[in-house]
């Protein structure tokens, strides 16, 4: 009998227990229906002095800080700025890395439970930044900036140039940006050399791609590594790499950019060029005498790590910081003589200076607010992502919090010991993180000094120098397409990038003779790319009248 | 009708704990399955996500031409049908074959020994068999050093485009054999054992008995589950393939449902992936009708 009743409660809190799952389910599920009119996320209430009370900031949590946070509130230049302002930040950070993140934010923008603030690359969005304003995702910040933005709208007085490139063509400012102002912050990438492996294979810095191919070579062969192994990885390649319009590793050498770029106002495409095929067959050849990693179509930042802190690696390229940096810190004392050095960018004769580096732009894009439709009071929001551009501001997202982060040292701030060497074991920037932005990035103005000081290795110093000598003028500016403009690109760019990612590491690997070569142009003017030329070619045109 | 709604509503009022319990199913298939068909409209329209669903302006069947004309079409298409075919030729057997193997073990321990040992893997995440086939098939991987061993010079497994169909297939096997092979057993054990004691009377020995009475006994099953199996055959298992593919291996690994998550989701081209998602449930819906149709003329066992 007790035991009948007992199945029988069972069987009922059994049945309470799914209806209740499927009631957060439901719920959960007309969330993501809701119309526009129901601001589900947007929790912004009145606040004191003009600042807003509340309200919710959506920004993806970088490696760095996620190493000791999970929230930026816990970052104490937020701390100090709630201080300041009494607003209670409500940062919602997507999860995951990469397409990941995309992924969220995709979904966010079409389901529209939007938050009342959004920092990402509002350059790269689907359909760009114009379209965001005319679908009304986010709004157009003009005429709030003039009222209610003194600090930032005297800064964009004093740089009318920045001011041109944070506005769309229509002249729409759409975010609060970060700006790299100083050239000596631009850039931070670029060939990165096992110095010791050199001491010891008794070579020079290689500077042409013919150097690169002996130093390699002799990576190979004389067992830099000492293990009695011939397990070295002479060079690690990464196509996405040379894909990428911001980066630019490798192609540089032949003159070229992988994608669009310009020459005297002209609009060409890289891979559709004679130089690439010629990029392709150095490759191509350098696989097949195993110099180039053989994992090298999936390699991923992990991999990567693996493979130069397993101290395999001779050559690859990387970031002042996040790289050299990074690993001599971690292997000074595992590998006596460890020294990681910045190369060139290679040429392909003697003494040239290479056609492209890594260059960022002043407004690279990237850790810039905007402010969407969702935001009851946007002229108080304004007002407080203002406070980054003031003086007060620029110290708290640079430096941090002074006497703690920070010193001054005859008007200079410095960082102090709990950067420079934690006392829990946290890298730089990993330190940084915890106290400011400047590592990462944000709407406001980066502070070379800031960026300086990260240098903790004479090397690292260097590799700004030696990674700057490049003639950077085949970029393409910032410019902005209309939205037909954007959905015709995307359409296009859709096709020709993954049958492009796919062919470009066949030709390298052999599985597509680069006889072919005539063929995969072919296919890329099948696809439209002649067309995108020209809408980037209008867009320049565009943008050069400004 | 009257008298139906009566017998009906008693039903209900009598049976209420039960109806009670189904609630959460049906209410589930509501909300998650036949609410969202509503937004299968922007297959014809221009989504815009400011518009909404309803406010989108129409644009008839562009998204579909667009589709059927894209250089990718009979590459996705005959990924994901190629796919399928081979898990219905490698795959779906493996769960009988298993089924009438673990049948005739004698001892009962080794039995159950062997059956928890085949089952575990199902419930091993996805992403973990995949992190596995990863570490297995590397270049320094298990698989690839004993191939050194023999003196067979290293593959590379998960960037050959040759090897994504085996190895999707074959993992597939090892994650689901033990599973499949429960519902062949369940009807295994429905058969009369006075059909195997008149067998065995007759002189059938083990193998016979097999083949003409344990065979023929969940014939019915196996015609359930095919037609099921059919119903699925364009829905490839998505999650599996977005955790293996690369670049390099689309030429074999794209398959309709990749194609539409990059486009959509990662895009934010919505209407396109409605469009090349509606395409891929219509052929579905066909395929699941006349595979019941062709059962219902050969035999009586169908869905419906």
């Amino acid at each position: 009998m007790k035991k009948k009743k007992w199945r029988r409660g069972m069987a009922y809190g059994m049945a309470a227990v799914l209806f209740a799952g499927i009631l957060t389910a439901c719920s959960g599920g007309s969330e993501g229906a809701a119309p526009a009119g129901s601001k589900v996320e947007s929790g912004q209430t009145e606040g004191k002095n003009g600042y807003p009370a509340s309200f919710s900031y959506w920004v993806e949590l970088d490696g760095d800080s996620a190493v000791s946070m999970t929230n930026f509130n816990e970052n104490e230049a937020y701390k100090k700025l709630e201080e300041m302002t009494g607003t209670k930040v409500d940062f919602k950070h997507p999860t995951g890395g990469g397409t990941q993140i995309q992924e969220q934010f995709n979904l966010m923008i079409a389901s529209r439970n939007l938050p009342d603030v959004i920092q990402t690359n509002w350059l790269t969005v689907p359909k760009g930044p114009q379209n965001a304003i005319d679908d009304g995702t986010i709004i157009r910040l003009n005429d709030l900036i003039d009222q209610y933005a003194p600090n930032f709208k005297k800064y964009l007085d004093e740089h009318p140039d920045i001011a041109n490139m944070i506005k769309t063509d229509k002249g729409d400012i759409y975010a609060f940006p970060f700006i790299r102002e100083d050239d000596r912050l631009k850039v931070y990438y670029g060939p990165v050399i096992r110095k010791d492996w050199l001491d010891k294979v008794g070579m020079q810095p290689p500077t042409t791609i013919d150097e690169w191919e002996q130093v390699l070579t002799a990576f190979r062969d004389k067992d830099p590594n000492g293990n009695g192994k011939k397990d070295e990885i002479p060079f690690l390649l990464e196509v996405g790499a040379v894909r990428n319009d911001l980066l630019n590793s490798m192609i540089g050498a032949w003159g070229i950019l992988d994608k669009f770029y310009q020459k005297d106002g002209k609009v060409y495409y890289g891979e559709i060029q004679p130089e690439f095929e010629q990029f392709l067959t150095t490759m191509h050849k350098w696989y097949t005498e195993g110099l180039i990693d053989k994992d090298f179509a999936a390699v991923d930042g992990k991999l990567k790590d693996a493979k130069t802190a397993g101290n395999q690696l001779g050559l690859l390229y990387g970031y002042s910081s996040g790289t050299i940096g990074k690993f001599t810190d971690l292997m000074k004392d595992s590998v006596p003589g460890f020294k990681m050095t910045a190369l060139p960018n290679p040429t392909l004769n003697k003494g040239e200076v290479s056609a492209a580096g890594m260059i960022s732009p002043t407004y690279p894009g990237e850790h810039s607010a905007a402010i969407t439709s969702a935001a009851k009071h946007p002229e108080q929001i304004v007002k407080w992502l203002d406070l980054a551009y003031s003086d007060e501001g620029h110290m708290l997202f640079n430096f941090g919090i002074e006497g703690k982060s920070y010193t001054m040292v005859n008007g200079k701030p410095e960082y102090t010991e709990l950067i420079t060497d934690n006392p829990d074991k946290l890298t730089f920037k990993q330190a940084q993180a915890k106290f400011m932005r400047t590592q990462y990035g944000g709407p406001f103005v980066q502070d070379v000094e800031s960026f300086l000081q990260q240098m903790k290795y004479p090397e690292q110093l260097d590799s700004l120098d030696v990674w700057s000598k490049a003639k950077n003028n085949l970029q393409l500016p910032l410019m902005t397409l209309t939205s037909e403009e954007s959905s015709k690109i995307a359409s296009i760019m859709n096709d020709v990038n993954t049958y492009s990612d796919e062919m470009v590491v066949k030709f390298i690997m052999g599985t597509e003779p680069l006889s072919n070569f005539p063929k995969y142009v072919e296919a890329l003017k099948s696809f439209g790319i002649e067309e995108a030329i020209q809408v980037e070619q209008a867009a320049l045109d565009r943008y050069s009248k400004r | 009708m009257s008298s139906y709604f009566t017998r009906l509503c008693r039903d209900l009022v009598r049976n209420r704990a039960v109806y009670f319990m189904l609630l959460p199913v049906v209410a589930y298939y509501v909300i998650f399955h036949y609410g969202p068909m509503y937004g299968l409209q922007i297959a014809f329209k221009d989504f815009s996500p400011a518009k909404g669903i309803g406010g989108s302006p129409w644009v008839g069947w562009k998204h579909f031409e667009s589709f059927f004309g894209s250089v990718y079409f009979g590459r996705i298409l005959g990924n994901t049908l190629l796919l399928s075919l081979y898990s219905l030729i490698f795959f779906f057997p493996t769960g009988i074959i298993f089924a009438l193997l673990l049948n005739e073990l004698r001892s009962g321990k080794l039995r159950k020994a062997v059956q928890t040992i085949s089952y575990m893997p199902h419930f091993i995440s996805l992403v973990v068999i995949v992190g596995m086939l990863f570490d297995f098939l590397a270049r320094d991987g298990l698989i690839n050093q004993v191939l050194g061993y023999l003196g067979i010079e290293a593959i590379p497994f998960m960037r050959s485009p040759g090897w994504f169909r085996t190895i999707y297939i074959s993992s597939e096997i090892w994650q689901s054999i033990g599973w499949s092979s429960i519902v062949y057993l369940a009807a295994i054990s429905t058969v009369n054992p006075t059909l195997y004691e008149a067998a065995r009377m007759d002189g059938a020995g083990r193998f016979k008995q097999m083949w003409h009475v344990t065979l023929p006994g969940i014939i019915p099953t196996i015609t359930i589950m095919l037609i099921l199996f059919i119903g699925k055959f364009m829905t490839v298992s998505f999650e599996k393939i977005i955790l293996m593919y690369n670049p390099v291996i689309y030429e074999t690994a794209d398959v309709i449902q990749t194609y539409v998550y990059r486009k959509g989701i990662l895009e934010a081209d919505f209407s396109y992936s409605a469009a090349v998602g509606l395409f891929n449930a219509v052929i579905s819906f066909a395929l699941l009708i006349t595979a019941n149709a062709v059962a219902k003329k050969l035999g009586e066992t169908k869905l419906w």
